[in-house]
């Protein structure tokens, strides 16, 4: 069962005039010691995903969802009481732009101090309490690789630089020792070392505790080498998901592989000063939303089945939206000609690719290890 | 041939005295020397707060620096010799939303430009905006939006309008791709490379995207605490780094590519 389970989570927000659908059936989980990407512009409601999977939404808007569920329990269900208590001991929530989602009016040492629940102190004297919380917070200093703690401890949050507010986030959510981390851009602005610092301390936490992360970003050269699984979101539509090697090597959306291209990094043979793959546009805004596929006005392989909105369809663990998906030729043309034959034509696509093939293989192992791991904890 | 823009031992001190008791803390860039030539993108690169934007703001003159000169085109530039710099250099930054004016139009801001930086008549200031957005990729109809009405590149684009309206000789653009997403950075990056190209621009290129810096610039400095501990050609540098800095910066930016192409 997936720790975190979403299933056509739709988000309407009230405009005055008329009613919004800022995120359009988006679909998403994450199984335990997953790393998942979700990769998306700004705009496009990676932000809002991770709102309301906290649930700090404001009332009027209106949440829909299939299944919103934390290990089987629904989360819209649930009274706040019982909500909050998830989310302060099972899931922790890294913010965007650190420094100012920090509390300004206390120092650090206070803030991480109070984030420690009572239940981690083992029960000494009240008066060895404040000595215990002191000891977690600066073991946790460490461990996020904060070294100089003495210093920072003192400081308010505008007084430290803003890599090392970061860190102190990620302190924070560690402390209650959850099972899913959400990190919503941790990475941004931030020089490379630095950056690879912070990918490794969570690829570290993920490998050693088995921590779920969904690690909310558009770095692409950060995700594709830490994340397991990718989910790429457009403009509040989840348009494919599976695992990051698949989406590289054969992206079957145009957006994904627009977005992969973009990235000059990831191109071997491009010649300096040369010109970059770019799609034409913007991505649109919330009061234009274009009818069908969002991603329409934009996509250079649009037709007029486009504007119906297309369905999720899977091969194997990946899932894309789009009518016309690259790499799938015989497919697309027989969806020209008859619409139920795509069904089979995919498959005997695929029957003979050696991609996915390699993956049956792979998938097999990892059920070998997964049945290990259980083992072990019974 | 000279080139576009040289500076010689440039120096600037920053110092803040916290009290009267205390020493006062310096923070002290320089000495700096280097060239750009025309059609050409040099681009800066280091950790936060190195000094990268402090060298651009002494480069624009917004800050007077100590020590050194900056000649254009081999003749030196004084400090208060405001009108050539407006225009031959001209700075881009890194949030347009915030450096543009948000009571006025586009076109506006593009027409307080001219106004102030040359003698065109209004016909042809209108002409020159309209040559101008259009160059950059909008439409004429821009003339007449505020700034809210447009999407962060096009903010983006109205920013490049503004530095590139005076055909200057040397834009410098400080992390001007770093608040935009992928697809509509590389479109950013395109039109850059395009104006450079036709025009025979120089560009001063701050930037901490090392995949970026790598694929758009000619030479590349490297700036530690106010200091240059590396410069030379992009392609020597990234291949072979010399300083300790230099190295763990792009190693630290390789192992991420590298774990990128070690999953196929």
């Amino acid at each position: 069962m997936p720790l975190l389970d979403v299933k056509n989570l739709t988000l309407e927000i009230d405009t005055g005039t008329e009613f919004v659908k800022a995120l359009d059936k988006v679909s998403i989980t994450v199984e335990k010691g997953e790393i998942r990407a979700l990769v998306g512009e700004s705009g496009s409601g990676k932000s809002l995903i991770v709102r309301a999977i906290i649930g700090a939404v404001p009332d009027h808007w209106i949440i829909t969802a299939d299944r919103l569920t934390w290990k089987g329990q629904n989360l819209l269900a649930m009274s706040n009481e019982q909500r909050r208590m998830i989310m302060r001991r099972e899931i922790a929530v890294v913010f965007q732009d650190p420094t100012s989602s920090l509390d300004p009016s206390a120092t650090l040492k206070e803030q991480l101090e109070e984030s420690i629940p009572a239940e981690l102190l083992d029960k000494g004297r009240f008066w060895q309490r404040a000595k215990q919380r002191k000891d977690i917070a600066i073991g946790l200093m460490h461990k996020v690789g904060i070294k100089d703690h003495q210093s920072c401890m003192q400081r308010y949050p505008h007084e430290i630089a803003s890599d090392i507010a970061q860190k102190f986030m990620i302190a924070m959510a560690l402390v209650s020792e959850p099972e899913l981390l959400i990190a919503d851009d941790p990475t941004r602005s931030m020089e490379s070392t630095t950056k690879n610092q912070i990918l490794r301390l969570l690829g570290g936490l993920n490998e050693s505790k088995g921590l779920g992360i969904l690690f909310v970003s558009h770095d692409l050269l950060a995700i594709s080498s830490m994340a397991h699984t990718m989910t790429v979101l457009y403009c509040g539509q989840t348009i494919e998901s599976g695992k990051v090697k698949h989406l590289h090597r054969r992206p079957l959306h145009h957006y994904t592989k627009a977005l992969l291209d973009s990235a000059p990094s990831f191109q071997v043979n491009l010649p300096p000063k040369s010109h970059l793959v770019a799609l034409e546009g913007t991505i649109p805004t919330l009061q234009h939303l274009p009818i069908g596929c969002r991603l329409g006005p934009r996509c250079p392989k649009a037709r007029k089945e486009c504007v119906k909105v297309p369905e999720e369809r899977f091969i194997q663990q990946h899932a894309y939206s789009c009518h016309f998906p690259l790499h799938l030729p015989s497919a697309a043309r027989s969806h020209t000609q008859n619409t139920n034959n795509i069904g089979t034509s995919t498959k005997e696509y695929f029957s003979t690719d050696r991609l996915y093939k390699s993956d049956n293989s792979d998938s097999e192992n990892s059920n070998i290890t997964s049945q290990k791991t259980e083992g072990n904890e019974q | 041939m000279t080139a576009v823009l040289e500076v010689k031992e440039l120096i600037y001190t920053h110092r803040i005295r916290r009290s009267i008791f205390s020493a006062p803390d310096e923070f002290v860039l320089g000495p700096i020397s280097f060239a750009v030539n025309a059609g050409e993108t040099l681009a800066l690169t280091g950790h936060n707060g190195s000094g990268k934007t402090l060298l651009a703001k002494a480069l624009v003159g917004a800050i007077q620096p100590q020590q050194g000169s900056i000649l254009l085109e081999g003749k030196e530039v004084e400090q208060s010799d405001k009108k050539t710099r407006n225009h031959d250099i001209r700075l881009i930054l890194q949030h347009s939303n915030t450096t543009l004016n948000k009571a006025v139009t586009v076109g506006n801001v593009l027409n307080q430009t001219l106004q102030l930086n040359t003698k065109l008549d209004e016909q042809d200031r209108k002409a020159k905006i309209e040559q101008t957005l259009v160059r950059v990729g909008l439409l004429r109809e821009h003339y007449y939006f505020y700034r809210h009405m447009l999407s962060d590149g096009q903010q983006q684009r109205v920013s490049l309008a503004r530095a590139m309206i005076l055909d200057p000789k040397i834009i410098i653009a400080d992390e001007p791709f770093a608040a935009l997403d992928p697809s509509v950075r590389s479109q950013t990056v395109n039109l850059i490379l395009d104006i450079q190209r036709d025009l025979g621009m120089a560009f001063i290129f701050i930037s901490q995207n090392l995949g970026i810096v790598r694929h758009i610039s000619d030479t590349v400095m490297i700036i530690d605490k106010g200091k240059v501990i590396e410069s030379g050609k992009t392609a020597r540098v990234f291949q072979n780094p010399q300083h300790e800095l230099t190295q763990k910066l792009i190693d630290s930016h390789f192992s991420l590519v590298d774990k990128h192409f070690g999953q196929f």
